[in-house]
Order: structure tokens, then C-alpha cells, then sequence
């Protein structure tokens, strides 16, 4: 019999994930609010890792494999990581089968730029636009198993919770924004591609789409999360009206350089401690320093030239010149580090099952390939990567032939939205959504402390313990209201493992413990049951 | 700043207009206007009465998801890309698009966009290695954010109907280009869909956040028709 498989969340992983399962010969339904040229993924600007080495510098799949372990300080899983980095170049031959128009060198081969943290030029990208090309590409290949029938999409759908029993997962409950209503949907197998979790900080450097709340309601339903207190603060993002907005790592990769000022004088910091390649540390190397300086951080990429800039960094002299008015190649643009990227997520196996039987995680909501510490051009990877290993999982397991019945659980459920549908208090949830972004972004900054993660984790208490009282403001999607629960527990999940690790390691900067603790190299694994929250330190092995 | 809405509590509802003032930075978007309405304790019109929460979809607030497409000012526009200073007159009138159903405030629902590429089965099947020295067309066209703004904009598009507009158009010379086997029933489609109730008004073309060029795409379909 075919195998029925649902797909939550249609960014490039929940894609990926789809056109392999149909592949595959199963059937699916690919889950999401909106269409995926919504999905973050099309944020992506600066491109996809793989050692195709294509510029002579013998690189090899051995040394992203290294670069990738050191810059995840040594706790990813390795084989995990060996999977990737050797699936790498054939995955950038099947996203060009699919129509990914990638930019190519005078050669004619696809052209490579330098990414933090790498040890070679190793970065494929498609102009200024990575992301969306892929997107675009694999939208129409969805399409063509839609129109053969293995692929149905349902959109304006939001995820509500799974379907578990006695462990075992056999469906999702969603909230259908266009119908105003709650519908089950089953399955053999659900897979979840929902993003990462933006939401907790608020307004980051990526989509307001990613909230965490499906890995909190997760969480809170038996599902371990893995590695919460890793979160990747970008180097260099600017100041906009809406938003901090991203000054993609491609502008140090095509040979931007990061300065202070020391009266008159440019201090290149970067360059000074680490030399010639200082400006493409890895990630947290960068912020730690950018955290650290005694005054302004600028990014200077107006030697570069016109023709340099228009080709390869439009996308960042358009951001700096539409929603900061500056002048690329005039001035340097002031930037600062911000909440970019989430490592942790939910805790899977190789072959991304959570600890549900028949659940699975792929994509950034998933912890897996990146450690403590993310490398640019390595999560478009990891999304196409761990869609295609969970396919290959998800269609060929045998499946139960018994289905519990949900009724009791849906129509309790189905009330508790409609009551909030019908509330007349006007207490938004947009607004503890803020509260909460607040009390993440004083208590979890790059640098940490035991005494302010013990006071993010007493304010949150607060709203965890009168978040079930509450009437919400019925003028709003009842998804922002019920949403706000599961985040709330996940923002209590994050800053109890960042308590736990009394250490230094990748993007998790305690002051109050400054060295890394050999004892330490593994994940953090959280779990909840029945009011506990229980932390682990697990080896990957 | 008087900011006029027009308010639509669901699909089966009344529209009604709703005032409010705006009292922030004019150095901003419509984006942030709506945040900053949104985000206050409780909501207010311009004379006192308590309001709902402005619903309204966003997802990347940097122009490039296209879920914020609704019509500023009489004109279809991104509320992450309009600038308040560069808009003539006090007032700002914030409207749903009018081409596609409303589900709630200014959120419509698009997915007729979807549902017609779907119909006409816009793949590529097998690739065309040779590119025809298209790249940066093809590049241009897959940043379309099938936002709906060329739609809306477009005297000959009207929904349902079967001219089914630029983006169509876009995306099938772009699909088209980069097959080897499927070429004739994309051609077929194109003409039945697009190229017969197309006036060349080209209004799409510089309503269009990504700069795509339809005219371009509508080249080179008509070329490769005589090839
Ligand atoms: C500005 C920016 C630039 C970046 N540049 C790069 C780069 O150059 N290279 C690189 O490798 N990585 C980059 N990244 C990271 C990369 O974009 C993401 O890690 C990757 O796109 C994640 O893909 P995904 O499919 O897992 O999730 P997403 O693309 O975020 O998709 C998540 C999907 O889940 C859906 N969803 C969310 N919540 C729910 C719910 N409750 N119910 C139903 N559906 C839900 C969403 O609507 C969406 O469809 C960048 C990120 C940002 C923000
Ligand atoms: S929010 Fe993405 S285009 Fe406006």
C-alpha cells in the first residue's frame, strides 16, 4: 500500500522533503499557512556549501566535513555530518536538474565564493537571490508530482498538534485560517519542517513566520529538543524602520573588511588578531568580537568596485540603500550582531525520527549537522540534506495498521479555540508575544550569566503560570492565541539548558564559565514530562 | 498621520472604513505603521472607540516574500516597501487588493495564483542543459514573489476569468527556457492563457517589486514561437 505521509511547513526542507517521499512512491500532503514563496528560505541570499572545487584549491568533502565539526566545536554528530558534506555536490547537481539557475564563473563552471569559517572557497550561489532561485525551482518540481497526483498541498493551514498515542504518531491537528476551523489530518508518518525559532526574540534577521511554536507544543506533547542554547548571532546586520536586516556573510566572503574607529584611524580589528582571513571567522568568533569593540563596527565594501558589487552583493547595496539610505560605495555601513539562526531544535536520529515513533524533523526546526556554531552555506544544505534523508526514512518503515481514535482529544480541543473566538477580553496576545521577546533579548544576549538566565527564567514562569487563565483578544487569529503556550514553554526550555551548560563552547558565551569543558563536548538534551523539565548531556555516537 | 483601512472582520462579513492616527516616525514604512498600531496595549480608532487588531500578512519585512501586497494610496504596493516620506498628502488609505477574495483586513486569499500554474501544469519535465543565453532573464523571473501585485494592477485581468496575467507569463517563459521536452504544451498553454488577452497595457511592468520585465518574457515566447 502506498504510504500516506504529511508534510508540515513548505520551506526549501519541507520541499526537498516532498518531491523525495513522491519519488519515493508516497503520497503526500504538504501542510503549510501560505504558499512557500513566503517560507524564509527565500531569504537566503549568500549561498549553499559543497566542495565541488571548482577553483583548484584541493579542497575536498574531507575538509568541509573537518571545517564543519570544528566550526560546531566538535558536538555534531560526525556521521551526520559525513552524510552531508559527501551528499553536497550531487545536491547541487540535482538542484540545477531542476531548473536552480547558479551563477557561474569564466569558466563556465559554478562559480564558488569564501564563507566563514572555511577553509576553502566552497560556497555555490545563484546571483544575490541563493534561496529563492532554489525555492523557485523546487516549487515547480512539486508541482509536476501535484499534477501526477503523489503531492497535494493544503494551505492556510496552522499547525495545532500531533496526533500521538502510547508514543506513536498518526496525525497532526490544525487550525484552517480560511474555513475558521480545526481539521485533522492522518497519516502513516508526519514530518515537520516549520523553521526556526524566530519568534521567541521577536523580530530577527529572518521570517515572522518561524514562531517555535510547533517544537514548544512538541516539546510539551514528548518530543526531546536538542541543543536549545546555541543561537546564532550574526555578525553583521543593520539597523532598519522594521527590522534588523542581514548584510549577507557574502560581503566578507567577496572580500569586505570589518573596522572600528580609533579616532581617525581604522582599526581593523579582525585582521589584527587573526590575520589576513580575520573578517571570515566563524560566526561567533566574529560577533564575540564585534560584541567586544570599543566603539562602532563598520563593514567597508566600497573598494570593491561598481561592477564587483552589482553583480555579486546587490542585495546588499539594496537593503543599505532602500532601508537605511546608504551608499555602499561611498560609505561603510555600521552593523552590529543579532539573533540570526537557531542549532538547536528538535532532537532526531540520522534518519531525523524524534523520539515519537513516526515523527519526524527536518530542516531548521530539527538539531542535527551544525553543533554549537552554524557555518554560512551549510543550513540550505542541511535543509535539502535531512528532507531527502527523511523521505528515504519515512516511506520505506513499516507502519501500524491500528488507529486510535482522537475524537475526545479533537472536539476538547476544537472547543478551547472557539472559546477563544468568542472572547470579548481584549488582552492581546501580540502583546506578551513582545513581553516574551523582551525577557530573551535581556537574558540571552551573546554573552551570558547563570544570575541573568535564573531571572529570564523567573519571568517566564509568571507567564507560563497564568497562560491557561487567559482570555484572548478574539480580533486576532486564533493561532496567535494559542500559539503563544508552546512558545512560552520553549523560551523555559531554551534558557534552562543555557543555564546548564556551565561552559564556553561555539555560540554559547557564558561569562561566568569563559573555558570550554572537555566533559561537556556533547548535546544538551531536554525533555518534559508531566510538569518536569529534565536535562540531559548526551555523545553523539 | 490619519490612517484609513478598510476593515473586514471575515470572508462573509461587511467591509466597513475604520480611522486611526498615527503619531510615530514618518521616516518609516506602511509595514512599520501597521506594527506600531498592532503593537500598542489596546487599540483605538481616531475617535476613541476600541478597534480590533489590524490583520495583515507579513512574513520577511525586506521585500522579497511578497506576503505584505495589498493597495496604498489607490495604488498595489508592498507595506514593507512604501516609505511613508515619499508619499504626497496626509493621509494613508490601506485597502485589501481587490482581485482576490478578503479572509480578513487586508489579508486576501491568492491562491488562485497557485491553483492556475497548477492547471496548466507549468514543469519543466526534463532540463535544457543550454541556457540560450537567457540567465539573467531566467534569473530575473524566478524572483517573482507571485505576490499579486501585477494581477491586481492588470486592466485585463479579472478573477477567475482565463487570461491569467504577467506573472503567468513570467513563469512560463521562464519554465519554458529551461526545458527540453515540454516546450509545445507550455507554448500552447501560454498562448491559450495569456498571449490572447494580453492588451501590452504593461502596467505589470513597473508595478513589479523584482523588476521582472514582461515584455522580455513575452519576447522571447513570441521568438521561440517562430523557431
Ligand atoms: C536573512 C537570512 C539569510 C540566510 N542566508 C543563508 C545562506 O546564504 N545560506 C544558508 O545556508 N542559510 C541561510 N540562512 C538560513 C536558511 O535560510 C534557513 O535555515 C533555511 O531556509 C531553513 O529552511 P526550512 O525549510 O527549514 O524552514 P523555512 O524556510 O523557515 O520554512 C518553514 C516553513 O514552515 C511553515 N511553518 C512555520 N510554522 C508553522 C506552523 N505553526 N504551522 C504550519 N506551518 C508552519 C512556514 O510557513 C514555512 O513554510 C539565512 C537565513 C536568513 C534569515
Ligand atoms: S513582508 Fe515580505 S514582502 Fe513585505
Amino acid at each position: 500500500m502506498m504510504k500516506k505521509l504529511i508534510i508540515v511547513g513548505s520551506g526549501i526542507a519541507g520541499l526537498t522533503c516532498a518531491v523525495e517521499c513522491a519519488a519515493q512512491g508516497g503520497s503526500v500532503v504538504l501542510v503549510s499557512p501560505y504558499v512557500s514563496e513566503r517560507s524564509q528560505s527565500v531569504m537566503a541570499a549568500g549561498g549553499i556549501n559543497a566542495a565541488l572545487d571548482t577553483k583548484g584549491e584541493n579542497d575536498s568533502i574531507l575538509c568541509h566535513i573537518e571545517d564543519t565539526m570544528r566550526g560546531g566545536a566538535y558536538i555534531a554528530d560526525r556521521k551526520a555530518v559525513e552524510g552531508m558534506c559527501t551528499a553536497a555536490p550531487e545536491i547541487i547537481k540535482w538542484l540545477e536538474s531542476l531548473g536552480t539557475v547558479f551563477t557561474r564563473d569564466e569558466k563556465g563552471n559554478i562559480d564558488l565564493r569564501a564563507f566563514g569559517g572555511q577553509t576553502h572557497r566552497r560556497t555555490a550561489y545563484a546571483g544575490a537571490s541563493t534561496g529563492k532561485q532554489i525555492v523557485t525551482a523546487l516549487v515547480r518540481k512539486v508541482r509536476e508530482y501535484e499534477c501526477r497526483g503523489l503531492i497535494s498541498r493544503r494551505l492556510g493551514m496552522q499547525f495545532h498538534s500531533a496526533l500521538i498515542n502510547d508514543g506513536k504518531c498518526y496525525g497532526a491537528l490544525f487550525y484552517n485560517e480560511k474555513e475558521y476551523k480545526t481539521e485533522a489530518l492522518y497519516a502513516d508518518a508526519v514530518i515537520m519542517a516549520v523553521g526556526g525559532q524566530n519568534g521567541l526574540f521577536g523580530k530577527t534577521t529572518g521570517s515572522l513566520l518561524c514562531d517555535g511554536y510547533a517544537a514548544g507544543k512538541l516539546f510539551y506533547q514528548g518530543a526531546n529538543l536538542k541543543n536549545l542554547e546555541f543561537i546564532q548571532y550574526h555578525p553583521t546586520t543593520i539597523e532598519t524602520p522594521q527590522k534588523r536586516m542581514l548584510i549577507s556573510e557574502a560581503a566578507r566572503g567577496e572580500g569586505g573588511r570589518l573596522y572600528y574607529l580609533n579616532g581617525d584611524k581604522r582599526v581593523y580589528f579582525m585582521e589584527e588578531k587573526y590575520g589576513e582571513r580575520g573578517n571570515l571567522m566563524s560566526r561567533d568568533i566574529v560577533s564575540k568580537c564585534i560584541y567586544d569593540a570599543p566603539s562602532q563596527v563598520f563593514l567597508d565594501i566600497s573598494f570593491l568596485g561598481k561592477e564587483k558589487i552589482k553583480h555579486k552583493l546587490n542585495e546588499v547595496s539594496d537593503i543599505c540603500d532602500r532601508y537605511a539610505g546608504i551608499d555602499v560605495l561611498r560609505e561603510s555601513i555600521p552593523v552590529y550582531p543579532s539573533v540570526h539562526f537557531f542549532m538547536g531544535g528538535l532532537s532526531v536520529d540520522r534518519n531525523h525520527r524524534t523520539n515519537i515513533k513516526h515523527l519526524y524533523a527536518v530542516g531548521e526546526c530539527a538539531s542535527m549537522y551544525h553543533g554549537a556554531n552554524r557555518l554560512g552555506g551549510n543550513s540550505l544544505l542541511a535543509a535539502i540534506y535531512s528532507g531527502k534523508s527523511a523521505a528515504l526514512s519515512a516511506v520505506n518503515e513499516p507502519y501500524e495498521d491500528r488507529k486510535p481514535n482522537f475524537g475526545t482529544y479533537i472536539s476538547e480541543n476544537e472547543r478551547k479555540i472557539s472559546k477563544t473566538l468568542s472572547a470579548e477580553s481584549k488582552f492581546p496576545a501580540i502583546y506578551i508575544k513582545q513581553e516574551l521577546a523582551n525577557i530573551m533579548n535581556e537574558n540571552l544576549g551573546i554573552t551570558r550569566t547563570g544570575d541573568k538566565i535564573k531571572k529570564g527564567i523567573e519571568n517566564i514562569d509568571y507567564f507560563l503560570s497564568i497562560s491557561d487563565r487567559l482570555n484572548f483578544d478574539s480580533s486576532i487569529s486564533p493561532y496567535q492565541c494559542y500559539s503563544l503556550e508552546g512558545m512560552i514553554m520553549l523560551a523555559k526550555a531554551v534558557l534552562m539548558c543555557a543555564g546548564e551548560r556551565k561552559e564556553t563552547r561555539g555560540a554559547h558565551i557564558r561569562d561566568d564559565y569563559p573555558e570550554s569543558r572537555k566533559e561537556l563536548e556533547c548535546s544538551t538534551v531536554i525533555s518534559y514530562d508531566e510538569g518536569n523539565y529534565k536535562i540531559s548531556f548526551k555523545e553523539e555516537v | 498621520m490619519v490612517v484609513k483601512i478598510k476593515r473586514q472582520k471575515n470572508r462573509d462579513s461587511k467591509a466597513y472604513w475604520q480611522y486611526f492616527e498615527y503619531s510615530g516616525d514618518v521616516n518609516t514604512t506602511v509595514a512599520a505603521v501597521l506594527d506600531f498600531l498592532n503593537y500598542s496595549d489596546d487599540l483605538y480608532d481616531i475617535d476613541g472607540n476600541y478597534a480590533p487588531r489590524i490583520r495583515w500578512e507579513c512574513s520577511c519585512l525586506q521585500k522579497v516574500c511578497g506576503a505584505c501586497a495589498m493597495v496604498i494610496n489607490g495604488k498595489p504596493s508592498l507595506a514593507c516597501n512604501t516609505f511613508l516620506d515619499k508619499m504626497k498628502g496626509k493621509e494613508l488609505v490601506l485597502e485589501p487588493l481587490s482581485k482576490f477574495p478578503v479572509v480578513a483586513d487586508l489579508i486576501t486569499d491568492r491562491s488562485i495564483i497557485d491553483n492556475n500554474l497548477r492547471q496548466v501544469q507549468l514543469y519543466i519535465g526534463e532540463r535544457d542543459e543550454n541556457d540560450g543565453g537567457l540567465y539573467e532573464l531566467q534569473y530575473t523571473a524566478a524572483k517573482c514573489l507571485k505576490c499579486g501585485l501585477c494581477l491586481e494592477i492588470c486592466p485585463n485581468y479579472i478573477k477567475g476569468d482565463n487570461f491569467f496575467g504577467a506573472l503567468f507569463a513570467n513563469d512560463t517563459f521562464l519554465t519554458h527556457s529551461l526545458s527540453k521536452n515540454r516546450k509545445k504544451e507550455l507554448k500552447r498553454e501560454y498562448t491559450k492563457h495569456f498571449s490572447s488577452g494580453c492588451s501590452k497595457a504593461l502596467s505589470c511592468e513597473s508595478i513589479c517589486p523584482t523588476g521582472i520585465s514582461t515584455l522580455s518574457s513575452i519576447f522571447s515566447m513570441e521568438h521561440s514561437k517562430r523557431k
